[in-house]
């Protein structure tokens, strides 16, 4: 019987194993890709001058959706950020989705907003509007207090109020950089064929913030933020660069994102009913396009920065990746049409199966791996060597990756410029690997489990507040 | 349990690829760390040399020192502050970019097969606005980058060959990026109103309507003829884009024009000739839009609002009547008349 047990184990030992070298080979292309599509990337933007799209008659017009929910601690210095935003003609619309602290109040009092009569078009079906503030002070203000719908009722509200051609999703508490939105529009000012595009989104824990504005970048001593900060450049920097290569990206962050407003609204707008609306919206355009036989493209622009929050405590970033697996499981479930259909070309017969093969079942696939690899090492069946060979094909090629990612940052934008910093971020790397990443795993089993069981929840997520920068 | 030769050789992959990353990552720092260091003491010199060569205060050195400068130090010392100079001190600027070899450098970069050089090439000459055959012919590129960049160059050269040019990259769908061209166009000013117009003339559908989109900042009356033509027999983007045009060029016969758009079968055509009667202040056509805040498309009921609001006193009456009717119009002439600051009619 243990022979029987002990080969099922080292079998599937090797399955897993096999994965892991599949999995980081093809990140290895993603790395090249993202290397190469940088330095494409970084030609186009060396000496280019904005001026022109500032002071054009022909600029896109945006508008800001900001939806807030209890963000009574950010709210005023995210929207003093969003007002001194460097793009002409801007629209903000703030939309008060409910929120049970003074969100509301704290607006109404820093920004000279007078209600003003609720009338608007609501092309997509929403939340009842109680009311709509205009401010004196601010005419591209705009702030819509609703019932509480959840993020997505209220990016639908700020749809129905917008009228940018362009509609920028974010959050109320992301810092969106000066010249954000400048490099952000690029990608529409050089095709007709973009639904969306999207930027960097970077951690603001461990910098500093004065008046809405970045003013001294640094890595934070705080473990979790820490391990995220080198999480999210991987994942912005190396991710989706070298999947705008391979055949376009499948998100868009929901911090930070620009969309065609009229493509949205033709699309019906963003799902009450998940947890993941900012993929599914994306996932959605996208098939749409496919099924008229159009183009549509949605891009990653690596240099417009939006810097947010990080969790700071294992019980909160636990809930936020654990909605994030709901999330995605979610809406791959919802398309799931589109898996290895030709009809949707490379993104039905690359990018799809790789969110399911590796972004969906990868805690799956390693959490079996790891306890395969602990029952084997406790009974015996496997020996140290099997263990060190199963950690350095699973982790140490993740690292090196990782290190080479932080490489990717120093050639290009080169955010972080003290050698502690540097340093810093480079032990972030090495150990990110070694229980950070196991518990990543072991929140992400929970939501696929919660998905499973149907749980639509999102979880509260706690905030800081930015680190302020001292006076003067 | 586990091949031994397996387990070397995995080992020594991942175990050297790591140690590249680290190599790597290390090595890199430190080149950036002295390559800074490097270039901020020559961008200091030639920053230093060229503000002399500004002010007429240059000797020799400093000219020798922005020679010997390498090219791409050069070429951001004379870009960054190119953009803020105008008139002599431009001419001064150009003139020492010439001896200094940058524009001769430039001329290199242009003609180089690598598109990245050609795009730093052309950026520096549209930036110093040095006009010469060899830019004009990097508008017709096999690098959009590289086009567009030519096309921004253009603006700052407009002849009428370079005018023809872009005018024809107009009719190119995905040849070039559209606002890249129209904007520079639009910056050309009245001298393209001619080749526009003739444009105008000879074009249709989508091209027509990318034409009338570009005359409509210039509003020139030379146009008329087009918009008109558009507006009576266009598709939906050529009305509505005329309806525009005629807003901006204004006069009795446009204003006839628009409210007969009014009733056009199409509500952005509808919402666009109300809010270009709001943009001409037109207040005989008042009664009109107060009948359109009843239209079925809010679009339409919205344009209507704002413009009777632009139009003033008898355009605010007309919202106030509305308000009180207690139809459709109600609620959306309320909101025009609460607003605390008026929307920009554009």
């Amino acid at each position: 019987m243990k022979e029987i047990i002990s080969a099922v184990i080292m079998r599937a030992e090797f399955v897993v194993l096999a994965y892991f070298v599949l999995v980081n080979g093809w990140y290895l292309v993603l790395l090249v890709s993202a290397f190469l599509e940088m330095r494409r990337h970084m030609a186009h933007i060396s000496g280019e001058s904005r001026w022109r799209l500032l002071s054009s008659a022909l600029s896109p017009t945006i508008s800001m959706l900001a939806p807030a929910y209890n963000e009574e601690a950010t709210v005023e210095v995210s929207v003093r950020a969003l007002l001194a935003l460097h793009y002409p003609g801007l629209e903000v619309i703030v939309i008060n989705d409910g929120s049970k602290d003074s969100t509301i109040d704290l607006l109404v009092d820093k920004f000279a907003l007078v209600p003003v009569r609720t009338a608007y078009d609501q092309r997509i079906k929403t939340k009842g509007v109680k009311s709509v503030f205009r401010s004196t002070t601010y005419a591209g203000l705009i702030v819509v207090d609703k019932e509480n719908g959840g993020k997505a009722d209220a990016l639908n509200v700020g749809l129905n109020f917008a009228n940018g051609s362009l509609v920028c999703a974010m959050d109320a508490d992301t810092l969106i950089e000066a010249d954000g939105l400048q490099r952000m529009v690029r990608p529409f000012l050089h095709s007709n064929n973009v639904l969306a595009a999207g930027g960097t989104i970077r951690i603001v824990n461990g910098s500093t913030v004065g008046a809405g504005r970045i003013t001294r970048t640094g890595v934070p001593s705080n473990l979790i933020a820490g391990f995220q900060i080198v999480e999210y450049l991987r994942a912005f920097l190396f991710g989706r660069l070298g999947w705008n290569r391979l055949g376009g990206n499948l998100i868009i962050s929901g911090a930070f994102g620009l969309f065609d407003r009229k493509a949205v609204l033709d699309a019906g707008g963003y799902l009450h009913d998940t947890v993941g609306e900012d993929m599914e919206l994306v996932l959605r355009l996208k098939r749409r396009s496919y099924d008229a036989g159009g183009k549509g493209v949605i891009a990653f622009v690596p240099d417009p920065v939006a810097w947010t929050e990080a969790p700071e405590s294992s019980r909160v970033l636990g809930r936020q990746r654990d909605r994030w697996q709901r999330g995605l499981a979610d809406v791959l479930w919802r398309h799931h049409g589109m898996f290895l259909n030709p009809k949707y070309g490379v993104t039905g017969m690359l990018v799809f199966p790789y969110y399911v093969l590796v972004e969906l079942l990868a805690p799956v696939i390693e959490a079996l791996g790891l306890v395969g690899l602990i029952v084997g090492l406790f009974f015996g069946m496997l020996d140290a060597r099997f263990a060190l060979l199963f950690y350095l094909s699973a982790y140490g090629l993740g690292t090196a990756l990782t290190a080479m990612t932080l490489v990717l940052e120093d050639i290009s934008f080169h955010r972080y410029e003290t050698l502690q910093d540097r340093l810093r971020l480079f032990l972030f790397a090495l150990g990110e690997n070694t229980g950070y990443r196991q518990m990543t795993v072991y929140w992400r089993l929970r939501g696929l489990w919660k998905f499973l069981r149907g749980r639509k929840d999102w979880g509260a997520m706690e905030r800081k507040g930015f680190a302020k920068a001292p006076p003067g | 349990m586990i091949n031994e030769a397996i387990l070397r050789v995995v080992m020594s992959v991942e175990v050297s690829v790591l140690a590249v990353a680290v190599l790597v990552f290390l090595t890199h720092g430190l080149w950036l760390f002295l390559s800074a260091r490097r270039r901020e003491r020559l961008l200091k010199v030639g920053r230093e040399s060229l503000v002399r060569v500004l002010s007429e205060s240059a000797t020799q050195s400093d000219r020798n020192a922005l020679m010997r400068l390498p090219r791409n130090v050069k070429a951001t010392v004379f870009l960054e502050i190119s953009k803020h100079l105008t008139g002599t001190a431009k001419g001064i600027l150009k003139e020492a970019a010439e001896t200094s070899g940058l524009v001769a450098g430039a001329f290199k970069w242009c003609e180089s097969i690598s598109w990245r050089r050609r795009l730093k090439g052309v950026r520096v000459l549209a930036q110093l606005e040095k006009a010469d055959p060899l830019v004009r012919k990097l508008l017709h590129d096999r690098n959009a980058a590289v086009r567009a960049q030519a096309a921004e160059w253009a603006a700052a050269n407009p002849v009428p060959g370079v005018i023809d040019d872009l005018l024809a990259l107009l009719t190119l769908p995905d040849a070039v990026s559209e606002f890249a061209v129209q904007d520079s166009l639009l910056r050309m000013g009245p001298i393209i109103v001619e080749p526009l117009a003739q444009y105008l003339e000879t074009n249709d559908g989508r091209h027509a309507e990318i034409g009338l989109v570009l005359a409509e900042p210039l509003a020139e009356p030379r146009f008329f003829p087009a918009a008109r033509r558009a507006i009576e027999k266009g598709g939906r983007g050529e009305r509505k884009a005329a309806a525009r045009l005629l807003s901006a060029i204004g006069g009795a016969e446009a204003a006839a024009l628009l409210v007969t758009k009014l009733a056009d079968p199409d509500d952005e055509v509808r919402a666009e000739a109300a809010r270009g009667l709001g943009r001409m202040r037109h207040w005989p056509a008042a009664t009109h839009l107060s009948g359109m805040l009843a239209d079925d498309s809010w679009n339409v009921r919205q344009e209507a609002a704002f413009a009777l609001r632009t139009i003033g006193a008898p355009g605010i009456l007309l919202l106030r009547r509305a308000a009180r009717a207690g139809n459709r119009g109600a609620d959306i002439a309320q909101m025009v008349l609460d607003i605390p600051i008026l929307r920009t009619v554009s």
